[in-house]
């Protein structure tokens, strides 16, 4: 009896809404992946088909025989990478600074910060561009890098912060009565404990820079070329390519999906962790 | 002992994230101040010079401003509420262990992937009103007779533009509250097993609460960012039909690409003076738990 | 621990920032005029298709093998984003950078113009051997759009818009090609029908464009009535508007018309489920692909008056370029030389040389003919400061209004009057 009862609430409230859950995000790509794979004729048939009749996958061929599909993902990786790793180091740093001391001017640079992810991105365009070609950066990686950061800093800063003020300052303490120094407390007990934010802060960092294509257009060149602006071509006057827009899409999601899969195992172990150094 | 002012140590540690920022962003922006109080129309580069007020009256005057300001406020209401909501279960079930969580986990942030120029051309094809798969299903569940053109109606565009956001945003709530959850020790939930506290009793006091600077960050964040975002909108619809799905983020960047720089920074300050009106409780909240 | 992380993240900003300025001497020492290295020449276009964009690439390759300057143009492709190449483009000048030259549309011309971006090439076209390779109007109509009597732009394509239509479903609806105005307006409620017999229209008989673009082909409709666009608010020209709304009120275009783009007007062309649509020769290659002979063409008909837009391509020199004389042999090479050739085959667009319009494989094209049938009566919109914002959104919003019944056709009018002309 019991154990049947348990079977249901299982279903009610974990398999259920998982599974309503899943079918609304996972629709859309499903959509977009046969739309990928099915020929132009299919696509504006008069009966819509939920898995194609004939299936293509020259889309695919295509775009990395044809247009070197590699190259600007190599870009976006590269740049993504980066951001993400700057912005994380730069910003805990400056989210431990925020949570764990009162100094003065603490609550003005917050909000300075959080105002910063107010303004809109179009307005800065003609002036950012001015200050990348005067650095010389213009069409390198570094521009992108730079750009990013000024928005995923502030964001980050304020995401850490807010986890960090959750996190039980005893640790901390407890850590620094025997004998630790605050670096030493940062980096032995904090930091641990941290591992599972800052992996969702970085998988933030690196969604964003990912996507990004306002300034990506702006700051590269057909060299430094990323995969929002590389998609986008294929978008012309004369209408969207269906199928290697879809294709491109697909292609980009799986590699970042399989990249999460292996952080994803650290979002747990963190506090176990933290808990057995503490 | 955390009232520490730590001399010039939180300055120094701040010292690179505010480089970055006061070096790219601050002077932007100071710029955009002087030019709202400018007629800065680069189409009219000969005619810019100071108006003093003109500009902010004009907004003000402005009734699609107006418009669009009304409905930042649904589209933030009800975008970032469902994005909360289903984020939030989604977090609390890829909490629980259950076979193949590490798959669905990642297989969750497939929308927050997607790159934004494909969100907004793949639910244009979602919600079309000839070929459209939408349509398609509600037919064949016998919901409607007759297929509906959700975007070229003005009754219908709004809501399909909000759904699309719900669909972007959910997985930012579920991998941040994710991670968050982690750091709620097990022993409490524990106690209340013995104390015979059921599944919303633990939630409501002991979830939510050691949550609560994290929910207050991620949605004050989440509000910002939806606020300001532009793409989804811009690629289904720019803000059309008759403006039926413009809010000011939208309005500032179609001013902002025609060039008339002085009123788009009008309209984006005021946009942000009210995102900062917005932040004001949730500051308040979070200094308070913090100096607690 | 911290101070040593701090110091490396100050270095770190150093050395990016000690890296950049020594990049930008390897640039500008490449610039500079000297005769035993290349003329560098960036070369900025969108491409409709990956096909055109690999062909400009072809191109541009051809041209650095074939000219005797040593000239290297290094083409960059940029994304067409509904017209967001032109901001970017603008952005690039405004920033101080950019390219050297760049494809272009006429309605940007006023913007770059006033900001001083553009190089004036009557000097080069005066001195130009091929000169009047290209119709002298052409040059014209490129000094009204700069709003002087200098030329910015040099001439590249054209696109004269005309109708297509299904020549089945003429016949099976039994429908002329409509010679006026009326008889198309006529045309397309006969052609609007329930083939399946379960009371639903199936095809409808024209597919109008209502998003972004669409005033090219609802210019057609204000000339049939005795319009004009020099002023929306005539009675002649509420007329036309009014021809426009009743199309779509009456159920004789897709009930997505307001939000209906290219996309969507082809596909529902293709498909079956317009009998007729209005698009220029750049869409023909793909209707005789999914149609084969079932697609033809015929110029917009004649009502009170005739009219039909005309697109454009053309190319532009930077004012900031440093070596103006290469420039324009690139640019040249593309209006009347073997780049005009090649492009507008792949392309299908009007070519503006006329020795290239009198190459075989474009006098034999039906839809050339039609399209070159359209030219002497095709024009363009008024090119003021206002009109890109006006094409953007003001057009698309207003008229979606005006299609709900919001707005009466006068109304709208009066609004579309008052963004373009501020009056």
């Amino acid at each position: 009896m019991e154990r049947k009862q348990s079977a249901l609430s299982r279903f009610l409230f974990l398999y259920l809404p998982l599974t309503l859950i899943l079918l609304f995000l996972l629709f859309p790509f499903y959509w977009t992946f046969v739309t990928s794979i099915k020929p132009e004729q299919e696509l504006y048939g008069r009966v819509v088909t939920y898995w194609p009749r004939s299936v293509t996958f020259s889309a695919y061929k295509s775009l990395f025989l044809d247009y070197n599909f590699l190259h600007p993902m190599g870009n976006s990786f590269l740049v993504a990478l980066i951001t993400t790793l700057l912005t994380l180091f730069v910003s805990s740093l400056a989210s431990y600074s925020f949570s764990r001391f009162r100094f003065r001017g603490r609550k003005a640079f917050m909000i300075l910060f959080l105002t910063n992810n107010m303004f809109p991105t179009v307005l800065l365009l003609i002036p950012l561009y001015a200050i990348m070609r005067n650095l010389g950066i213009l069409y390198t990686p570094l521009a992108l890098v730079l750009s990013y950061t000024t928005f995923t800093i502030p964001f980050s800063v304020w995401l850490l912060n807010g986890y960090l003020s959750d996190l039980p300052m005893s640790l901390e303490e407890a850590g620094m009565v025997d004998g630790a120094n605050r670096a030493q407390a940062f980096t032995r007990i904090i930091l641990p404990v941290l591992v599972p934010c800052l992996i969702a802060t970085g998988v933030y960092i690196f969604m964003t820079s990912w996507n990004e294509y306002t300034f990506a257009v702006m700051f590269t060149n057909e060299r430094s070329r990323t995969i929002p602006v590389s998609l986008k071509n294929l978008i012309g006057q004369l209408g969207v390519q269906w199928d290697l827009l879809t294709a491109g899409g697909i292609i980009t999601i799986i590699p970042v999906c399989v990249l999460f899969f292996f952080a994803q195992k650290r979002l747990v172990e963190g506090l176990t962790a933290g808990a057995v150094k503490g | 002992m955390h009232q520490r002012k730590g001399g010039f140590w939180p300055y120094l540690l701040l010292a690179p994230a505010l480089l970055v920022v006061l070096a790219v962003v601050l002077i932007p922006a100071i710029n955009a101040v002087f030019m709202s109080f400018q007629s800065y129309d680069l189409r009219r580069p000969s005619q810019i010079g100071f108006i003093g007020f003109d500009n902010y009256v004009a907004v003000m005057k402005d009734t699609l401003f107006w418009q669009s300001l009304l409905r930042t406020v649904y589209w933030v209401v009800f975008g970032v509420g469902f994005q909360f909501v289903f984020g939030f279960c989604l977090a609390l079930i890829l909490n629980k262990s259950f076979r193949g969580r590490g798959v669905v986990r990642s297989i969750s942030l497939i929308p927050w992937v997607t790159p934004g120029v494909l969100i907004g051309l793949m639910w244009r094809w979602i919600y079309d009103g000839s070929f459209g798969v939408l349509n398609d299903i509600l037919m064949k569940l016998n919901l409607i007779e007759d297929p509906i053109a959700f975007l070229a109606r003005q009754d219908t565009v709004f809501p399909a533009v909000v759904v699309t956001i719900i669909w972007q945003g959910i997985p930012f709530f579920a991998l941040m509250l994710l991670a968050g959850l982690q750091g709620v020790p097990g022993e409490l939930y524990e106690a209340a097993d013995i104390d015979g506290a059921n599944v919303f009793q633990k939630f409501f006091r002991i979830t939510v609460p050691s949550l609560q600077n994290t929910i207050y960050v991620t949605t004050l964040l989440r509000i910002i960012w939806v606020a300001n975002s532009v793409d989804v909108i811009f690629n289904m619809t720019g803000g059309g039909p008759a403006y039926a799905s413009q809010t000011l983020s939208v309005y500032v960047f179609n001013k902002a690409n025609s060039l008339n720089l002085g009123y788009a920074s009008t309209m984006s300050l005021l946009l942000t003076a009210v995102l900062l009106l917005v932040a004001v409780p949730y500051l308040r909240n979070l200094f308070k738990n913090q100096e607690a | 621990m911290k101070r040593i992380l701090v110091f490396a993240v100050i270095s770190v900003l150093c050395l990016l920032m000690v890296t950049g300025c020594k990049k930008k001497d390897d640039e500008s020492s490449t610039i500079g005029n000297v005769t035993d290295k290349p003329i560098n020449i960036t070369h900025w276009f969108w491409a409709d298709n990956p096909d055109y964009s690999a062909k400009m690439q072809q191109i541009a390759t051809d041209f650095n093998n074939s000219n005797n300057m040593n000239i290297k143009v290094s083409a960059q492709e940029y994304p067409w984003e509904g017209g967001g190449y032109s901001e970017t483009l603008f952005t690039a000048a405004m920033g101080g950078g950019g390219p050297d030259t760049a494809a272009w549309k006429l309605t940007s011309t006023p913007l770059f113009k006033a900001n001083n971006l553009l190089a004036v090439l009557d000097s080069y076209i005066d001195k130009w051997d091929d000169k009047d390779d290209i119709e002298s109007n052409l040059y014209e109509v490129m000094k009204t759009a700069g709003g002087s009597d200098s030329i910015y732009v040099m001439p590249w394509n054209t696109q004269i818009l005309y109708v297509y239509y299904r020549p089945s479903m003429f016949k099976d609806a039994n429908v002329a090609v409509p010679t006026t105005y009326e008889e198309f307006l006529e045309a397309c409620r006969k052609l609007t029908r329930d083939t399946t017999g379960d009371g639903k229209t199936d095809v409808y008989g024209f597919g109008m464009r209502g998003s972004t673009g669409g005033q090219e082909p609802w210019g057609s409709f204000i000339y049939g009535r005795g319009g004009d666009l020099s002023d929306f608010t005539t009675t002649q020209a509420v007329a036309g508007m009014q021809d426009f709304i009743n199309l779509f009120k009456k159920g004789y275009v897709p009930p997505t018309a307001p939000t209906d783009g290219f996309n969507e007007i082809i596909a529902n062309f293709k498909s079956g489920r317009t009998a007729m649509t209005i698009h220029h020769i750049g869409s023909s290659s793909g209707m005789v692909e999914s149609l084969g002979d079932d697609v033809d063409a015929f110029p917009f008909p004649a009502g009170e008056k005739q009219w039909t837009s005309m697109g454009d391509t053309e190319n532009v020199i930077f004012e900031k370029c440093d070596n103006k004389d290469a420039a324009f042999q690139w640019v040249a090479y593309l209006a009347t030389g073997k780049g005009q050739e090649e492009w507008c085959k792949t392309t299908g667009n009007v070519p503006v040389s006329k020795r290239v319009q009198a190459l075989p494989e474009f006098q034999e094209n039906k839809f050339m003919k039609v399209s070159i049938k359209g030219a002497p009566y095709a024009g363009i919109f008024p090119i003021l400061d206002t009109t890109t914002e006006w094409i953007s959104t003001i057009w698309p919003n207003t008229t979606a209004a005006a299609l709900a019944g919001n707005k009466t056709a006068a109304q709208a009018m009066q609004e579309l009057q008052k963004g373009l002309y501020g009056s």
